[in-house]
């Protein structure tokens, strides 16, 4: 389980890419910025936080070259998943009364909930 | 609740006792040869992906989002086994296209004892197919929806429903706990101890048809219908998906298909016999009038089902309570 740690997305991202890196070369700022498809001054301006978090697709690209959960690294750039966006909008009194309700409960009784089959009508 | 983890289905009743768990996982497994002549059970070649109907809710019909439940991907003519886990004693009733597969009747929720039409796990370990006689069931085979080879079909005359349907009801509290008294007092039974442990049509839905003969006891009853708790009930929708259908869905690739019954035996590889003193239950008389899919197949005049030469299985592993496994490896 993933929690959200009390960093910036740049610093976290710094932090992570650092300690890959004290193990393989390859995960310099040049060729993690190469391999995520961004430039190598752009993605050190991300880290130093001089710059906003990018985009969900680059932020999706940086959470699968560090080995990082993608829907953790969008909560900490401010970002909700457009999937989930998709889901909330569908049903967003639901959704928003659900999540609010959830705000305090432990995970293991979430992700009973959230790993319910649901019985229809046959 | 019914909880979906790893591709199984955990059905719990913390309100009946906290050991009330019962789990079901639907295993891939190869088409025996559908030719009347008897085989051993087949192997397990590993769970079927369960999803969440939920999960995709758009892009199914709207059929499926009314049933709620999960589905599974299944290719024409592949074969399926329902392995059931956990020592709670409970009473699982199994329909296909809601035909019972134990009795044959049409589904109705709650358990009937005459003819009896549930099976009782732990004692039951795992359900291959449609009970046809004592001691036989005929392999459950994915066939599309609409063409006539279905369980479902043939006894309805409608293709209304496909897919499988499970409830499951767990021993009452009391009788339980009086079960584990008696468990106690006698150590040396300790059954209760062991963990039991592409179809071309733009459809996705596929229903059981009956293939091959297996040799498969369906046990009887020994606690009797009073010691279920039929107040705490849960049950599950598992609609078939075709294989194509499956990935243009969830963008997930199924399972490869399953080798041959008869390119398992030529490697070598080993079937399964499972014995236990158990009573059998007699076979359906409405299930033991089902028509093969070969037989169909025939019967249709479309030449004859593919794959289906006669294998003579060289080994056969006898499984027992104390040893349940019964995977396969291709």
């Amino acid at each position: 389980m993933y929690y959200i740690v009390h960093m910036t997305f740049g610093e976290y991202i710094r932090e992570h890419r650092e300690a890959l890196k004290a193990e393989d070369r390859r995960f310099s700022v040049r060729q993690v910025a190469q391999r995520i498809g961004v430039e190598p001054a752009y993605l050190s301006k991300i880290e130093r936080g001089d710059v906003a978090p990018p985009s969900e697709a680059k932020i999706r690209a940086l959470a699968d070259e560090l080995n990082e959960d993608a829907d953790m690294l969008l909560a900490m750039a401010g970002k909700v998943s457009s999937d989930l966006q998709e889901i909330i909008r569908k049903r967003p009194q639901l959704f928003a009364d659900l999540i609010r309700q959830l705000k305090t409960m432990p995970d293991n009784s979430i992700l009973r909930i959230a790993r319910d089959v649901r019985d229809g009508d046959w | 609740m019914i909880e979906l983890q790893n591709n199984q289905l955990t059905f719990r009743f913390p309100e009946v006792h906290k050991n009330a768990i019962c789990q079901i996982d639907f295993q891939r497994t190869l088409r025996i040869p559908d030719d009347n002549r008897e085989y051993p059970l087949p192997p397990g070649l590993g769970r079927f992906p369960v999803e969440h109907v939920d999960d995709f809710a758009d892009s199914l019909p709207d059929s499926w989002q009314e049933h709620g439940g999960v589905f599974i991907p299944m290719y024409q003519s592949e074969a399926l086994w329902i392995n059931f886990s956990g020592d709670y004693p409970c009473a699982v009733k199994i329909a296909a296209g809601k035909i019972n597969a134990v009795s044959g009747k049409t589904w109705s929720n709650g358990l009937s004892n005459d003819p009896q039409d549930y099976a009782v796990i732990p004692e039951q370990p795992w359900l291959d197919g449609f009970n046809v006689s004592e001691d036989f069931i005929r392999q459950f085979i994915a066939m599309p929806l609409g063409e006539g080879f279905t369980a479902e079909e043939q006894i309805t005359g409608k293709a209304e429903h496909g897919g499988l349907q499970i409830i499951v009801y767990p021993m009452k509290h009391e009788v339980y706990v009086e079960l584990c008294r008696e468990q106690a007092k006698r150590p040396a039974i300790d059954d209760l101890d062991i963990q039991f442990c592409v179809c071309e049509s733009a459809v996705p839905d596929m229903g059981l048809a009956p293939g091959g003969l297996m040799r498969q006891e369906i046990y009887e009853d020994e606690y009797g219908i009073d010691a279920w708790d039929r107040d705490h009930g849960y049950r599950c929708f598992i609609h078939l998906a075709n294989s194509e259908q499956y990935q243009a869905i969830t963008g997930h690739r199924p399972p490869h298909k399953p080798p041959t019954a008869s390119d398992y035996t030529s490697a070598g590889l080993p079937w399964f016999d499972y014995y236990d003193d158990g009573k059998a239950l007699p076979g359906s008389d409405t299930l033991s009038r089902l028509t093969s899919v070969a037989a169909k197949i025939i019967e249709k005049g479309k030449g004859v089902l593919p794959d289906n030469d006669p294998v003579q299985p060289k080994i056969v592993k006898i499984v027992g309570k104390g040893n349940l496994v019964r995977d396969g490896e291709f």
